[in-house]
C-alpha cells in the first residue's frame, strides 16, 4: 500500500473496491427489479405506475390523508408508529436505523471524494476522513448498541423468542458481524492525522485484510442482499407508509 | 374447509402455484414490508382465542404467504422455475387465513402501516379462485345474495314487512334510509327504531323498499366478489336507485352497510356516489350538541359502555359520535372498556367468521363480554347488528360458563348485562315504542295494551 493512510476504506486497491461496489449495486438492482416484477404481477413498470398513483390516492371514510411532508418526517424518519406502541423498541430501532443510515451516508460521501481524488482532483482525503471520524464513531456505537439490544430481546423476552425465525436472525446477526468487523478494521488502522495505531495495535497486513473484508461484506450484505432478505423492509415499509398515508 | 376428496389442481410445469392477478401491486409490496415485530400478534383477537397457536398469528400468515411468493416469483424461481408447492400446505395456510375477522387491529398497530384488511381480502379472493377458500358455509353467500338479493333467503317483497303502521316514509326527501338486510329481515327492531327516531326528529326520509338489495359485505369480506360480480351488480343497482330518487344523504344504522357504502361502493364503481353517506350516530350527535333532542325516559343509574364496531370505527374512522350519543343518554354513566377506538377488541363476527367458524366468533365475543364485566357494565351498546348478535351470544356463553358460581344472575335474570344497539336505547329514552310490527300485530290480536318498559323511569 503506497499511501497507507490515504484511503478512508483502507483498501489496497481503489479499483477493487469499485469493482465490488459495482457487483453489489448490480445485484441490488436485479433484486429490486425482481421484487417490483413480483409486486406488479410480472411487470415492474406496472408496479411503479400503481405505486406513484397510490401515493396521492384519496382516503375513504372519515380518515383524512395527512400531508406528504408529515408522513415523511413523522412516520418514516421519526417512526412515530413504533414509538406509540413501544418506546423501548423505538429506541432500539432508532439506534439501528440512524446508525445504519448515517454510516451509509458517510460512506457514500467519502466514496465520492475518493472517486474525485482518483480522477485527479486536489483533495486532502486525510482531512476529510478526520472530519468524519467523530460522526462515524458515534454512529458505529449507536448501531452496535441497537443490535445488542435487538439480540438480547430475541434471547430474553419469551414471546419474542417464540416468534423469532432464522429469517430474523440472519439480518440481526449479519449486521452485528459487519459492525464488529468495522470496529476491528478501525482498530487496526492507523489514526488519520497522527499516524498512531489505534486500539488493536500495529498490524498493517491485518488492517488491510479487515478493511477489505469489512467493505466487501458490507457492500454485499448491506446493499446487494437487501432485496433478497428481511432488509427489504427498509425500503418496502416506507413505501407502504407513503401509499397508505401514514398517521398514528 | 379441508375437503380431502377435493381434486388437486393441475399446475403446468413452470407455472407458479399461486397467481397474484387480483392482488394489487401495493398489496403485494406490503407482504415484503412486514418487519416481523410481532405487534399484530399482541392484539389479534383470533390468536388470543386460539391460545397463541402460531398458525393463526397474523405475522406468521404474512410470512407464509411471502414465502410462497418468493418460491414462485423470486430469483431462484426465475432461474430454476417456480417451486412445486405442497397443496396441503397451501390449504392449511388458506384455512388459517380465513380464521380472521378482518377487524384490522393489526393494521392499526403495524409500525409499517400495512393495510392488512384490504390486503387480506384480495389474498382471500386469490385463494378462493384456486379453490382453497372460503371457509365453511360462507361459500353460499354469492349464490344466496345473487339469487335472493339478501342472505336470508327472503323474497324482495318482504323488505317492506318490517315497517309498522305508525312509521311515515316519504315519497320524496333529501334523506334516504338504507336499512340493510339484517335490520329489514332478521333484527327488525333496529329498522323499526331507526325509522321511529327519524320520524320523531322530523327527518323525512325515503326507503328503497323492494328496490334495496344487499350491500354484499359478506361476499366482499370473504374474498368472493368475483363470483357472479354480485357486489358490483348490487352496488350499481343501489347507488343508481338512490341517485334516481335525488337524495342528498343516505342514512345507515348498520356498520356493515355503512362500511360498504363508504369504502366499497366507490371502489367498485370507480366513482363516489352523488350523495353523502351518513351514520345515524352522526345525525344524533349533531342534534344532541345543538340541544334539539328531548328525552322522555331515563335509566336508573346504570353503567353503559360502548363497543366500537370494526366496520364503523377502524375501517371508516367513526369513533366519537356514538360516544357523544351514549354519554348523553339520561340515567346512564358512560364508562370506557379496555381496548377501545382504533385498538378495540373485535366482537369476532366479521370477515365471515360468525357464519363460517361460529365457535371462534363465540370465543372472541366472550372476551369482549369479560372486558365489559371488568368495568361492571350494565349495558354494552354498539352500532352494528352483527356485533349486537354476536356479543349477545358471547354474553350467554360467559354466563353459562360462570353460571355455577353466579347464582344471583340465575335467580335474577334482569340483572344480566344488556347488549343493545345504540338506536334501540335512543328510541326507548325518547319514549318511542321499540316493538316490531309482528309483535304489535300480536298484541293487537290479543287485545294487549302497550306498556312502558319497566326498567325506565319517566322524566
Amino acid at each position: 500500500m503506497s499511501e497507507p493512510f490515504s484511503y478512508y476504506s483502507g483498501i489496497p486497491s481503489f479499483y477493487m473496491m469499485i469493482g465490488i461496489a459495482m457487483i453489489a449495486i448490480l445485484l441490488f438492482l436485479l433484486g429490486m427489479y425482481l421484487n417490483m416484477q413480483k409486486w406488479g404481477g410480472g411487470s415492474a413498470s406496472h408496479f411503479l405506475k400503481t405505486f406513484l398513483k397510490s401515493i396521492n390516492h384519496e382516503k375513504l371514510g372519515h380518515h383524512k390523508r395527512q400531508s406528504l411532508i408529515i408522513t415523511i418526517v413523522l412516520d418514516i424518519l421519526l417512526q412515530r408508529r413504533i414509538l406509540r406502541r413501544s418506546p423501548f423498541r423505538w429506541v432500539m430501532h432508532m439506534l439501528i436505523f440512524v446508525g445504519w443510515i448515517g454510516m451509509f451516508i458517510f460512506s457514500m460521501i467519502f466514496a465520492v471524494f475518493e472517486v474525485l481524488h482518483e480522477i485527479g482532483m486536489e483533495i486532502n482525503l486525510v482531512e476529510i476522513r478526520h472530519s468524519l471520524d467523530f460522526g462515524n464513531e458515534v454512529l458505529g456505537y449507536m448501531l452496535l448498541i441497537g443490535l445488542v439490544i435487538a439480540i438480547a430481546r430475541r434471547l430474553a423476552i419469551s414471546d419474542v423468542v417464540k416468534r423469532t425465525q432464522m429469517f430474523d436472525w440472519v439480518l440481526v446477526l449479519g449486521t452485528l458481524f459487519i459492525t464488529i468487523t468495522g470496529f476491528m478494521a478501525e482498530g487496526y488502522r492507523p489514526d488519520a492525522i497522527t499516524g498512531a495505531w489505534t486500539f488493536l495495535g500495529s498490524n498493517v497486513a491485518l488492517a488491510e485484510t479487515f478493511a477489505l473484508f469489512h467493505v466487501a461484506i458490507s457492500l454485499l450484505f448491506c446493499i446487494a442482499y437487501i432485496p433478497y432478505s428481511k432488509y427489504m423492509h427498509m425500503l418496502a415499509a416506507p413505501m407502504v407508509i407513503l401509499v397508505n398515508g401514514g398517521g398514528e | 374447509m379441508a375437503d380431502e376428496e377435493k381434486p388437486r389442481p393441475v399446475i403446468p410445469k413452470g407455472e407458479p402455484y399461486i397467481k397474484t392477478d387480483v392482488i394489487s401491486p401495493t398489496f403485494m409490496m406490503q407482504y415484503d414490508a412486514c418487519t416481523r415485530c410481532g405487534e399484530c400478534d399482541k392484539w389479534c383477537p383470533v390468536l388470543d382465542a386460539k391460545d397463541g397457536d402460531r398458525k393463526y398469528s397474523p405475522m406468521d400468515k404474512i410470512s407464509r404467504f411471502r414465502t410462497f411468493m418468493g418460491q414462485s416469483y423470486g430469483l431462484k424461481a426465475k432461474i430454476f422455475g417456480p417451486k412445486r408447492l405442497d397443496e396441503d400446505d397451501i390449504q392449511d395456510f388458506s384455512d388459517a387465513f380465513f380464521h380472521c375477522s378482518t377487524c384490522g387491529v393489526c393494521a392499526s398497530v403495524c409500525p409499517a402501516g400495512i393495510n392488512t384488511v384490504d390486503m387480506y381480502e384480495a389474498t382471500r379472493q386469490q385463494l378462493v379462485m384456486r379453490d382453497n377458500g372460503p371457509y365453511g358455509k360462507t361459500i353460499m353467500f354469492p349464490k344466496l345474495i345473487g339469487e335472493y338479493r339478501n342472505p336470508y333467503l327472503k323474497d324482495q317483497k318482504q323488505r317492506l314487512d318490517w315497517i309498522p303502521d305508525d312509521v311515515k316514509i316519504a315519497e320524496e326527501a333529501d334523506v334516504a334510509y338504507f336499512a340493510g338486510c339484517t335490520a329489514g329481515f332478521n333484527q327488525q327492531v333496529l329498522g323499526v327504531c331507526t325509522a321511529r327516531v327519524l320520524n320523531h326528529l322530523n327527518v323525512p326520509f325515503i326507503y328503497l323498499g323492494e328496490e334495496e338489495t344487499c350491500c354484499s359485505s359478506a361476499i366482499i369480506r370473504t374474498g368472493q366478489p368475483h363470483k357472479g360480480d354480485v357486489p358490483y351488480i348490487n352496488a350499481k343497482h343501489n347507488v343508481e336507485a338512490l341517485e334516481a330518487r335525488g337524495v342528498k344523504k343516505v342514512m345507515f344504522a348498520c356498520a356493515g352497510c355503512y362500511r360498504v357504502a363508504t369504502i366499497d361502493w366507490p371502489k367498485q364503481l370507480g366513482r363516489k356516489p352523488n350523495f353523502e353517506v351518513v351514520h345515524v350516530a352522526d345525525l344524533l350527535a349533531d342534534l344532541i350538541q345543538q340541544g334539539k333532542i328531548e328525552w322522555k325516559k331515563s335509566f336508573d343509574n346504570k353503567i353503559i359502555t360502548y363497543h366500537d364496531p370494526c366496520h364503523l370505527g377502524r375501517h371508516c374512522g367513526v369513533y366519537e359520535t356514538p360516544r357523544i350519543v351514549l354519554d348523553n343518554l339520561p340515567g346512564l354513566k358512560f364508562v370506557e372498556m379496555d381496548r377501545i377506538k382504533e385498538l378495540q377488541r373485535c366482537c369476532g363476527a366479521g370477515g365471515g367468521v360468525k357464519a363460517g367458524i361460529s365457535d371462534l366468533a363465540l370465543d372472541i365475543a366472550s372476551e369482549r363480554i369479560r372486558d365489559a364485566q371488568a368495568i361492571n357494565a350494565d349495558i354494552l351498546s354498539s352500532c352494528c347488528p352483527f356485533c349486537r348478535r354476536n356479543i349477545g351470544d358471547g354474553r350467554d356463553n360467559v354466563y353459562d360458563q360462570q353460571g355455577s358460581t353466579n347464582f344471583d344472575l340465575r335467580d335474577n335474570p334482569e340483572n344480566a348485562m344488556q347488549v343493545e344497539d345504540m338506536i334501540v336505547l335512543v328510541a326507548e329514552l325518547m319514549g318511542l315504542s321499540t316493538k316490531i310490527k309482528a309483535q304489535e300485530d300480536e298484541d293487537k290480536a290479543a287485545g294487549v295494551e302497550a306498556a312502558a318498559p319497566k326498567h325506565l323511569k319517566d322524566l
